[in-house]
């Protein structure tokens, strides 16, 4: 390659300033998140008696979050090794996308589950005296896990990048410069260097996937293992799968069409790309259709009385709306839209990747809450508050301030990280000519 | 003529917008009821009940304040005040306070009183009692004897002809000892029934708990004694709360299977603190 061909690609990939629309969007997530703080300090200071989390409903939108953000998090493991593994190399520029993504969503799976936590002074309980025959012990375990394997993944792939961006920026100034030497100044790209490197990828490749079903399948089983109607599934594991694949596939479509607009990446993230996860997208809403069918229509077959109330309840009753919604807009848009040539263009695909993000959010609600106000036996001598459930606003405001923490992550992350990775890029298009 | 035209419809708004109004303010009708309640010739209390009418029906009212005297409405006479709950239920104990008044007289009276509000008017109810006891025993072959006896003077005399009924504690309920499922005391003021109720279980001695009771009597109110006998099974609750699943408990678990739980865990960590050595591999390589 040439060196002037280089040098664009190098350009063209660099992180680069914010604009005003950078800034203003920068002080948006701030300002969501400092108030879902400020939620969360009313919480913490009076109580969770703030959220409208009663004996019932115990578990609200904290764990619908929770649920939704290992979700989203399976989005690496997706990107970066199955993808890579099956050598689809047209994914190259989407792992750093999916890596980061997949980070910042399991550290605010992690921050949330806390917040939920009446107690949060007696965290440390869990590791002290946790017990690994308890499923909340197997999620700490998979959760903490997948965030190193991760980390690792998105670390020495950005090593190469990182001695570019050295190389390139000598004006980073100071801070940023420190960061960039600190993480990869010993990278100098000897072949040595590079083998061990592509060593650990390929290695941490196959490790991610098996750690990232378990964390997934082992969040499915904090609701399986317990007994109740929508929850006593034996079919969980292979269901929240099948969802979080779906909600990270889509959440990449979104975030390939948002990076290539504000960062005019049309060479790098092309028409292609967005057709080819299309096709990804419809494959997986086709297979976690399936698997709510299979959740839904037998129980609704047999129609147990214990299970009636809960599933009359999602059909035709007090969640129905939110229920046909999550799946209609999660699933059924989605299929509709990729399914043609058209609905894969960039625009179309980028609304279909809102519509699955949207929609499993949702999702995810339906699947915590509406179980828990279906107990086995029937709410009796309770105050009204306790049949029903809706968020109080400090629930909202740290439910709402995670979420944006989560795209802060990602944010500040693409200011100093280039998205693409420079070098694969390089790499793989000098092999391409080679032929 | 076109005055008169629009001042017939404004009269029937005006007319129609006072209705709703008076409407409006109208209050609901309280219903107070005032019960007293003996336990075991120990416990005296006394229980308002409040009701209201909503659609054609009554539904407890909670929230109200009751206040209730002993003898007559009066501040000296005041025991205190309760509010009422969900079921419209408010108790007050009989305090130690009120006993020289309540030594006075075998009879007695007591009054309620609500709070007048928003909702309501206040309400004014009374009950008037004659202080009876109920004595409980048995005999040989599981009979039951209770005896009702009221206060004449300062004398306990019988009292005939007072229905009572004659049950065994179990959990949620009273259950009959056998098929009568209520007695009339005679004039000796004494009921007899037998205990026919056999392998009942019991607690660890296989005791259990008698009751003879009058429920809401317009004499004596509502009358409770109870007597543990030993004619259960002896009966040991064993929790099968531990035994509800197969691994979840420490110590149920096989070691084989947490072996194979810690061999997961390990063998993922060292591939990441293999991986870590590597990092500080390319680190040495750099340098």
């Amino acid at each position: 390659m040439e060196i002037a061909a280089r040098q664009k690609i190098v350009d063209d990939l660099l992180p680069t300033k914010f604009g005003l629309r950078g800034r203003i969007w920068i002080a948006f997530l701030v300002i969501v998140c400092v108030i879902g703080v400020f939620g969360y300090g009313r919480q913490l200071s009076i109580g969770l008696e703030v959220t409208n989390m009663r004996d019932y409903a115990s578990w609200g939108i904290y764990i619908s979050n929770f649920v939704f953000f290992v979700a989203i998090s399976l989005v690496g493991s997706l990107v970066t090794a199955v993808l890579r593994i099956v050598h689809f190399d047209w994914s190259t520029p989407l792992t750093r996308i999916a890596e980061i993504i997949a980070i910042s969503a399991i550290t605010f799976a992690s921050i949330i589950i806390v917040v939920d936590m009446g107690r949060p002074d007696r965290f440390y309980n869990l590791f002290l005296h946790g017990r690994l025959q308890s499923p909340i012990i197997w999620d700490v375990v998979v959760i903490t896990t997948y965030l190193f394997i991760s980390l690792l993944l998105l670390y020495f792939p950005l090593l190469p990048d990182l001695h570019i961006m050295l190389k390139a920026r000598k004006d980073a100034g100071k801070r940023r410069g420190g960061i960039y030497a600190f993480l990869g100044s010993f990278w100098k790209n000897t072949s040595q260097q590079i083998h061990i490197s592509e060593r650990s990828v390929r290695i941490l490749s196959i490790t991610i996937i098996p750690v990232a079903f378990a964390v997934h399948t082992v969040t499915s089983w904090l609701f399986a293992t317990t007994y109740r109607p929508g929850w006593d599934s034996t079919n969980f594991g292979a269901y929240f799968i099948a969802g979080a694949f779906l909600v990270g596939a889509g959440a990449i479509l979104v975030a390939m069409y948002v990076f290539r607009y504000a960062y005019k990446l049309e060479k790098y993230i092309t028409v292609d790309h967005f057709d080819k996860m299309g096709k990804i997208v419809v494959m997986l809403a086709l297979v976690y259709l399936y698997f709510n069918v299979n959740e839904f229509l037998v129980p609704a077959f047999k129609m147990k009385k214990t299970d009636a109330d809960h599933l009359l309840g999602l059909f035709s009753g007090e969640f129905a709306a939110i229920f046909w919604f999550a799946i209609t807009t999660s699933m059924f848009l989605p299929i509709l839209i990729l399914v043609t040539k058209w609905g894969r263009k960039p625009f179309p695909a980028f609304i279909a990747g809102v519509l699955v993000v949207v929609g499993s959010w949702f999702k995810r609600y339906v699947i915590v809450t509406p179980t828990l106000l279906h107990p086995f036996l029937p709410m009796h001598d309770v105050p009204e508050s306790y049949k029903h459930y809706f968020p109080s606003w400090e629930e909202w405001a740290v439910a709402m301030g995670s979420l944006a923490g989560m795209l802060l992550i990602v944010t500040v992350f693409v200011r100093l990280f280039p998205i693409i990775p420079i070098q694969e890029t390089i790499t793989e298009i000098e092999e391409d000519e080679k032929g | 003529m076109k005055k008169v035209k629009y001042a017939a419809p404004i009269l029937l708004l005006a007319l129609l917008t006072t209705g709703i109004s008076l409407a409006q303010a109208e209050k609901n009708k309280l219903s107070l009821g005032l019960g007293y309640y003996n336990e075991n010739n120990r416990m005296q209390y006394l229980k308002a009940t409040t009701k209201t009418k909503i659609e054609g029906k009554f539904t407890p009212a909670g929230g109200i304040r009751v206040r209730f005297y002993i003898g007559s409405e009066g501040p000296g006479n005041l025991l205190g005040a309760a509010t009422t709950d969900d079921k419209g239920q408010g108790i007050l104990y009989i305090p130690p306070n009120a006993r020289a008044e309540w030594d006075k007289s075998p009879q007695q009276s007591f009054v309620a009183v609500t709070d007048s509000s928003q909702l309501y008017d206040a309400v004014t109810t009374s009950a008037d009692l004659i202080k009876a006891r109920i004595k409980l025993d048995t005999a040989n072959d599981r009979k039951v004897i209770a005896t009702l006896i009221e206060q004449k003077g300062s004398a306990w005399r019988p009292v005939g002809g007072v229905d009572m009924k004659i049950a065994v504690h179990r959990m949620g309920g009273d259950l009959n000892i056998n098929e009568d499922p209520l007695f009339t005391t005679d004039s000796q003021g004494i009921v007899s029934a037998d205990f026919k109720l056999l392998n009942l279980p019991g607690d660890s001695l296989g005791n259990l708990i008698l009751v003879a009771r009058i429920d809401d009597n317009d004499s004596y109110g509502s009358i409770i004694t109870e007597k543990s006998v030993p004619w259960g099974t002896p009966t040991t609750y064993i929790s099968g709360f531990n035994e509800r699943s197969l691994f979840a408990r420490r110590g149920r678990s096989p070691v084989w299977l947490e072996w194979i739980a810690y061999g997961i865990i390990l063998g993922v960590w060292s591939v990441l603190f293999y991986l870590f050595f590597q990092i500080r591999k390319l680190k040495k390589l750099g340098v």
